[in-house]
């Protein structure tokens, strides 16, 4: 059962990131990665790791995305329009790329044999997360305090000089 | 013997019937209760501004959501010309749906037993309950941001806007209360922390039950502050200022899909007044015997409710910039404060 | 500190139940709903013309785009907010665990909050979280600062 939900939330999240991508519409293309990170939430929730399928739709879905719709509901960017060129040539670096990536991904588990061995079902409870976090993987929680204090100064900064320039 | 847990694999019929059935009567209470609260704040308002409210539908206007639903369904559909359909369309369910699918985690009573089975009151019981509330939590913001996005008017913009900045603001603070609720119970289960609301206080105390309104004041007094903001209620209800903004950001709504946000205003009341009866009020256990579990829930429910439209009748809105510095400078540096605390006393007692 | 490596995991696995009950409660949320929209849309009788359907300016005629150019503190407010929503998960990380910690988890949350709080509060000082007025008013300061 579990496996069958795997397989429809993949599909899930696969046609709406890629609908996210070829969405003329910015605020339709954000409304497909919201519903492409709701389904990955669910796998995670699935695979045994609720508390990251919890940050996942805090945090991305809750926060992130909230800022991406701000900015564009606020600039309000047009759908854009369909751009100049011949047709299929234009997806062609595009096709190349993914079959490029896909194809080291599949030539990569074929040599891993660590890959295709089947684990136990296995279950990380918040507790452990947040052990793992605060006890093994201290330092680099430390490093991202810092990095939100100096993401916090430099963003005020980029906006004052903004408001600064605007009227009065 | 132990009574074991009905699941779906000792009883089937049972459990699926069982299933259902809460469903069925979890759903049709809250849109009842809904419906109702329409008609009980314009009661209640009424008669604190010496008026009676709805009189002519039915004894007291008791059918008064009735009449208003039956109007709302014939009235013109409009949708602006220049509005992008789409999300014109899904905002008012995008904002009503998180509201209710929050109260599937709220344990409404005791554990029954129904032929040698333990069945829970509760529609389902996630071992990461609280965090659920948490996350749809942040998701009523897009219905209100698209609603002020997609209409095309500068109304619904303005309010769609102030609502989001708003309601991000006091969701630092609403998350870092739940924090310190956990913290004490440690679970994330909310029946668990219902259950553990039970035992008695410790010593001189021990006459009270451990209801974490008792060893977590501030947070619960934060809580209620911030509910009142996420949800927009006055005297925060920037959104929809009705004297400056028109409707705010559901200006050019019409019909049933208005009536989706008012809905979803009361749903959110509801929501917010049982998360905070659940966690900090010990849920469905107490004053009453815990056999009375759902009226002593609905009970706190309705008195949270009926304190929310008192303040509604009593306070005037605040101004944008107070309720941002209220919401940065005031709430959001006591509830860090509080988690801090509270961490040290844990791991002190521990 | 010990790894995670060789402790059990602490939660039941996930059951079908759990999910199977919210998710036909999500289902009949969604159906009523959806319901409600179209019983209105084929109840509620239509007219249609171009002034009805413009865009509501208390009775005056729709001018320019209803898109606000560059209101510079709400972008700040959501960043601000992103920020700080990632020290709650963090602290929340914590306090999901806190007994396991012990003192070490304690201090290591202590100077994660406290370096946001620096945070905080160079916001508060240089007027990052001032509106209205009194934003005018740090503005006018920062500006006479050269």
């Amino acid at each position: 059962m579990a496996s069958i939900m795997f397989y429809l939330l993949s599909l899930i999240l696969l046609t709406a990131t890629l609908l996210c991508i070829f969405q003329r519409n910015p605020v339709h293309a954000v409304l497909y990665l919201v519903l492409g990170f709701f389904s990955l939430a669910i796998m995670f929730y699935l695979l045994g790791a609720p508390l990251v399928a919890a940050w996942e739709v805090i945090v991305y879905a809750g926060a992130i995305m909230v800022l991406f719709l701000f900015i564009i509901m606020m600039l309000g960017l047009a759908p854009q329009d369909r751009p100049e060129g011949p047709g299929w040539q234009r997806w062609l670096p595009f096709v190349i790329l993914m079959a490029a990536v896909l194809a080291c991904t599949l030539v990569i588990i074929a040599l891993d044999p660590a890959a295709t061995a089947q684990g136990e079902p296995y279950s990380l409870g918040p507790q452990d997360f947040g052990e793992a976090l605060f006890g093994k993987y201290a330092l680099a929680v430390q490093v991202v305090s810092f990095q939100l204090l100096f993401a916090a100064v430099g963003a005020y900064n980029l906006g004052r000089i903004q408001r600064g320039k605007g009227k009065p | 013997m132990t009574p074991e847990m009905l699941s779906l694999s000792n009883s089937p019929g049972l459990f699926v019937g069982l299933m259902l059935l809460k469903l069925i009567v979890v759903f049709s209470v809250v849109m009842l209760m809904v419906a109702y609260a329409t008609w009980c704040e314009r009661k209640i308002i009424g008669h604190m501004q010496t008026r009676l409210g709805p009189m002519r539908t039915g004894w007291h206007g008791l059918l008064q959501p009735i009449a208003d639903g039956i109007k709302l369904f014939f009235k013109e559909d409009i949708i602006p010309s220049q509005a992008s359909v789409v999300p014109f369309l899904l905002a008012p369910m995008m904002i009503l749906v998180p509201a209710i699918i929050t109260v599937a985690v709220i344990p409404f009573g005791p554990d029954v037993t129904v032929s040698g089975l333990i069945v829970p009151l509760q529609i389902t019981d996630l071992n990461v309950g609280v965090l659920y509330i948490l996350a749809f939590a942040g998701l009523g913001v897009y219905g209100i941001v698209l609603a002020g996005w997609s209409s095309n008017s500068k109304y619904s913009l303005l309010g769609g806007v102030r609502a989001s900045a708003q309601m991000i603001s006091y969701e630092l603070a609403a998350g870092l209360t739940i924090v310190s609720v956990f913290m004490l119970s440690e679970t994330l289960s909310l029946r668990e922390i219902v259950a553990l609301q039970s035992e008695p206080l410790w010593g001189t105390f021990s006459f009270l039950p451990n209801w974490y309104v008792f060893t977590q004041p501030l947070a619960f007094f934060l809580f209620v502050i911030t509910g009142l903001a996420e949800i927009n209620r006055t005297p925060f209800d920037m959104p929809e200022a009705e004297s400056e903004l028109v409707s705010g950001f559901c200006t050019e709504y019409s019909s049933m899909k208005y009536a989706l946000f008012f809905l979803a205003e009361y749903a959110n009341m509801i929501v917010v007044s049982a998360i905070a009866a659940t966690l900090f009020l010990g849920g469905w256990y107490g004053p009453l015997p815990s056999s009375l579990g759902v009226i002593n829930l609905l009970g706190k429910i309705v008195a949270f409710m009926f304190f929310f439209i008192w303040l509604r009748a009593t306070l005037p809105r605040v101004r944008y910039d107070q309720l941002m510095r209220m919401g940065w400078k005031v709430l959001l540096p006591l509830a860090l404060a509080n988690v801090v605390v509270t961490g040290f006393v844990v791991v002190l007692l521990q | 500190m010990s790894s995670t490596t060789g402790s059990l995991p602490t939660t039941a696995p996930i059951l079908f139940e759990d999910y199977l009950a919210l998710g036909i409660y999500v289902g009949i949320a969604l159906f009523l709903v959806a319901i409600l929209l179209l019983l209105s849309w084929g109840l509620g009788h239509r007219t249609r013309s171009r002034i009805k359907n413009e865009p509501y300016e208390s009775g005056v005629y729709p001018t320019d785009n209803a898109r606000l150019k560059g209101p510079v503190p709400f972008y700040l407010v959501a960043i601000f907010f992103i920020l700080f929503d990632i020290e709650v998960i963090f602290v929340a990380s914590w306090a999901v665990a806190y007994d396991r910690l012990g003192w070490a988890g304690f201090g290591q949350v202590s100077f994660f909050t406290l370096v946001l709080l620096v945070g905080l509060l160079h916001l508060w000082k240089t007027g990052a979280l001032d509106w209205g007025p009194s934003a005018a008013r740090q503005n006018r300061k920062n500006q006479d600062i050269p």
